[in-house]
Order: C-alpha cells, then sequence, then structure tokens
C-alpha cells in the first residue's frame, strides 16, 4: 500500500472518529440544553395565571434563542426534517404565551419536553439506532 | 437548485477521490466484496444529492466507513489464505481432462451455456480444444488449452526475435507529454526538430499523435493527414 493510501486513510479514520464523536457531544449537549431551558419555563410558569410576566418572558427567549443556534449545529449532522418539529412548537409555544392560553402553553412546553427526550433514540450513538 | 448542484459536486469529488485511492481495478477484475462496495457507493451517494434535507455528511461518512472497511477486508486478505477464501471463494476448475465438472458447475450456480459464452469470449469455440477451465474468484473464465490448440509461439518454432519494445507517446492531441519524455529517451527539441525535417511547417500543435520506440520507430500521424511510419530513428536527445 502506498503512503500516500495510508496517510489518507489515517486521516479518513480520524475524520470518521472526530465525526461520531461531534455528532455525540453536539446532540447530547443540545437536547440537554433543551430539557433544561423547558424545566426552568414549567418551573417558572408552574403558579402563574398570566403568562405575561418578564421572566418567564425571558426563559422562552432563551430556549428559543438557544434552540436555534443548536438547530443550525445539528443540520449538519441530522436530518433537518426530524428536528424541525422543536422549532414549530417553540413558535406555537411563543404565540400561546402572547395569547395567554395556560392550557395551551403547558401543552407546547410538554410537547417540546417529550422530543428533547424521543430525539435521544435517534441522535447518538446507541444499541436502538444501530439495529 | 444550487443547493444540489453544490451537493452534487461535492459527493462527486468525494467519490472520485474514494476510487483513486482504493485502486486501479477494473469492473470484471472485481472480487465479490469489491462489487458490493462499489454498487452500495453508488447508491449511498445519490440520496444526498438529490435530498436538501439529508446533510452531505450522511452520505459522506458511510462512503468513508465503507472505504476504511474495505482496506481492513484487503489487508486481512493478504494476511490470511483462509480469510481471502471466506470472503472471495477460490478458483474452481470446470473443465478437466476428463470434461465438464457438473457438480462443480452447480456449485457455481452457472450453466453449461455461460461457459461456453466465456470460453467463445476467449477464442476458443469447441470443448476439444480446453484441457482445463478455472473459474476465477473474480468471475472471469481462464483457459489452458490442450497442447494440440495452443497458439505457436516464437518458442515453439525455435526463432530468435528482437525483445518486445513498447512504443511511449511522446505527442498526444497537439501536446507534449512531458512525463514520457525521459522513457522515450528524446527531447523537447528533438521533438520540434523532427516535426521541421519530416513535417516542414508543420507545429507540434497539427500533430495527432507521435509515438516512438527504442527501437527508433517513430509513428506519426498529423490532425490533418495520414499516419507515417519512420524507421531507424536516431534519438540524439
Amino acid at each position: 500500500m502506498k503512503i500516500f493510501s495510508r496517510v489518507m486513510l489515517a486521516l479518513i479514520f480520524v475524520f470518521l472518529v472526530a465525526m461520531c464523536v461531534l455528532e455525540d457531544w453536539l446532540a447530547t449537549s443540545a437536547l440537554q440544553t433543551l430539557q433544561d431551558d423547558c424545566t426552568r419555563i414549567e418551573a417558572l410558569s408552574l403558579d402563574l395565571e398570566n403568562l405575561s410576566d418578564m421572566q418567564l418572558s425571558l426563559a422562552v427567549d432563551t430556549l428559543e434563542y438557544n434552540w436555534t443556534n443548536n438547530e443550525s449545529n445539528l443540520c449538519y449532522l441530522v436530518n433537518h426534517k426530524s428536528i424541525q418539529e422543536v422549532g414549530m412548537e417553540i413558535a406555537k409555544l411563543k404565540v400561546y404565551q402572547a395569547e395567554n392560553d395556560v392550557k395551551e402553553f403547558r401543552a407546547s412546553l410538554e410537547a417540546v419536553k417529550f422530543y428533547s427526550h424521543s430525539y435521544r433514540h435517534f441522535m447518538g450513538a446507541n444499541l436502538h439506532n444501530v439495529i | 437548485m444550487l443547493t444540489i448542484v453544490l451537493r452534487a459536486i461535492i459527493i462527486y469529488l468525494v467519490v472520485l477521490f474514494l476510487f483513486r485511492i482504493m485502486g486501479k481495478r477494473q469492473l470484471g477484475q472485481m472480487q465479490p466484496f469489491e462489487l458490493v462496495l462499489t454498487l452500495i457507493i453508488a447508491d449511498l451517494a445519490t440520496i444526498p444529492m438529490a435530498e436538501i434535507g439529508v446533510p452531505v455528511l450522511h452520505g459522506i461518512i458511510p462512503l468513508l466507513t465503507l472505504v476504511i472497511l474495505h482496506f481492513i477486508l484487503t489487508l486481512l486478505s493478504r494476511f490470511s489464505t483462509k480469510f481471502s477464501m471466506l470472503i472471495s471463494g477460490k478458483p474452481v476448475i470446470v473443465i478437466n481432462p476428463k470434461g465438464i465438472d457438473y457438480q462443480a458447475l452447480k456449485k457455481l450456480n452457472i450453466t453449461i451455456d455461460d461457459v461456453f459464452e466465456a470460453m467463445r469470449g476467449l477464442g476458443f469455440f469447441s470443448l476439444e480444444q480446453v484441457e482445463y477451465a478455472i473459474m476465477e474468484t473474480n468471475g472471469k473464465l481462464s483457459v489452458l488449452p490442450k497442447a494440440e490448440a495452443a497458439p505457436v509461439t516464437n518458442e515453439n518454432l525455435k526463432l530468435k526475435v528482437d525483445p518486445a519494445v513498447i512504443p511511449v507517446s511522446v505527442v498526444s492531441e497537439g501536446k507534449i507529454m512531458k512525463d514520457n519524455l525521459s522513457e522515450a529517451e528524446v527531447s523537447e527539441d528533438f521533438i520540434h526538430a523532427f516535426l521541421q525535417k519530416n513535417v516542414g511547417k508543420a507545429k507540434v500543435k497539427d500533430v495527432l499523435v507521435m509515438t516512438i520506440d527504442k527501437n527508433g520507430l517513430v509513428y506519426l500521424q498529423m490532425k490533418k493527414g495520414e499516419k507515417q511510419i519512420f524507421e531507424n530513428v536516431r534519438r540524439a536527445a
């Protein structure tokens, strides 16, 4: 085998390992951030009758900001269509907050939380994905 | 649309690069695992090309993984004959001096017609001409003809012949093949001088092909004109 091929193979191998580690790290951290943001919003909105609270608005904005950033990075590694529901659900969340619809707001938040759990099944390395 | 164009370019370059580092085997020379690899590569490459939602990396990562796997299999095949036989099979004698080995044909899942077809491709139209026929692991048939059907060679006729020489292409479609000049033992000046002497005003760009061998035989054909052969040309570099 030529030296060129050996070097290329070594580089390919390193690239593959790096991509696997990067994907796992990116997916885990993005979903963890999503879950943390949701938990924070849930805690803030627990006893609220009126959703126009300043802290809650900030928390929802943070959730949207974090997800938008993470989503654009995840799109390099994951099928964009598979993760677009979260963005849509966060947009709904903001609308329900503006309309002060507590019931729908909580339902939307639950949906985002659900996605943060269920996405772990197809992102990153695990036996379910392999099989 | 621009996205698809760019994706197609990226995937094409990656696949081209992969085939370059995998070697230069022809399709017909492929071992089974190499054929499988080629088929999968062709399929994988098209998915991210057309589907914008799928990241390009979803096409590239499996391609790179397959190349690594291919090299591991090749390496293992080189070190272990048993492993090589396991993934590539082993050559099977389908015709021997007793005749066609029908059991071997059944094992290989080929018909007598397939054997005849492969034999005809090699220039043997009768079973009488064949001593042995072996089905190679790459699916090609190798034939050992009977002594009376084998082509006569110079050795058989006890003829003394000059060693074979390979003509080297020094000009191709108006361009001097600089990499071949040292092999042909000529210089660019030689080519210009040769053309001036033999073709008059013609320049290198007017040459379709010019080859030269170590016996000094020059084959020259201009883009407009017929071939010319020059013998015993002195190759003063």
